[in-house]
């Protein structure tokens, strides 16, 4: 890989990939370290891109995923990475912001939901790709994606109730 | 219903915002790309990755040489080049003739 091409790919995706270690850690700090290490790995040639796996964009998720899920594993050692059938109970909306408590919920995910989660609903990558990135077949991402969705719908009742109320539509 | 419902949870979901990759990073990756050519990083922080026969291999015959070593090192001296006289017995009866050549005939 050139300088241009790393440049490129940098400038084409830190952004995509920034946001996606952002959700996942639910810190900045972690977050920025994540994606320089992703980038740092692709430019000294740990990990090698082949094109005919699948576009860049997709292999640069599957390297800041793994990376992100190996500091949670490191730092947060009580989260089981592998709980596809975790269920969360409803948040308290008090008095917060609404983006808060929705951050809340979505960290609350067991973290294979949550990154199927955050690469479909904010990144809006087709699933086939979500698959790939995350080196799961289709179907179960399919299936952690409904659990994702059916945790926040529990988790965030009342917000939805509320909404739907000022809507008329309940 | 269920469509109704997932068009409301995603836009709720969109009430959570997060940032662009910062100014930060862009400092760190692409002055980082930079700093890693150095040779000298390589050799400081490097890693090489071999396939686990060649490794096996090389491990191997290191024990062979360190092995060699210590056997050659542990080998008995030669012997001196000085001669032990603990079995020298000196000629008791002494008794010279001389044998001239006529006599020898």
């Amino acid at each position: 890989m050139t300088g241009a091409d790393f440049r490129e790919a940098y400038e084409q995706h830190k952004d995509l990939l920034y946001r996606f270690a952002r959700r996942m850690t639910g810190s900045n700090e972690m977050a920025e370290d994540v994606v320089h290490e992703c980038f740092l790995q692709l430019w000294s040639g740990r990990v090698a891109y082949q094109p005919e796996r699948g576009p860049l964009r997709g292999f640069l998720v599957g390297v800041t995923r793994n990376l992100a899920l190996k500091r949670l594993t490191r730092e947060r050692s009580f989260d089981p990475l592998q709980d596809d059938i975790a269920t969360c109970g409803p948040l308290d909306p008090a008095d917060r912001e609404r983006g808060l408590i929705v951050a809340q919920a979505v960290a609350s995910l067991p973290p294979l939901q949550r990154e199927a989660l955050i690469l479909a609903e904010y990144e809006e990558m087709p699933l086939e790709e979500i698959a790939r990135s995350v080196g799961a077949d289709l179907a179960a991402v399919k299936s952690r994606l409904h659990r994702a969705r059916e945790n926040l719908r529990r988790m965030l009742a009342p917000l939805l109730e509320s909404k739907g109320r000022a809507n008329g539509t309940r | 219903m269920e469509h109704g419902e997932d068009h409301e949870l995603r836009n709720l979901l969109r009430e959570w915002s997060v940032p662009d990759a910062p100014p930060s990073l862009d400092r760190r990756v692409l002055a980082g790309r930079h700093s890693g050519n150095a040779w000298w990083r390589f050799l400081l922080t490097g890693s090489i990755r071999i396939p686990v026969p060649v490794g096996i291999a090389f491990v191997a015959a290191l024990l062979v040489l360190l092995g060699g070593t210590l056997r050659q090192r542990n080998a008995p001296a030669p012997a001196p080049s000085t001669v032990s006289l603990v079995d020298f017995h000196p000629v008791s009866d002494l008794n010279v003739r001389v044998i001239r050549r006529h006599d020898a005939n």
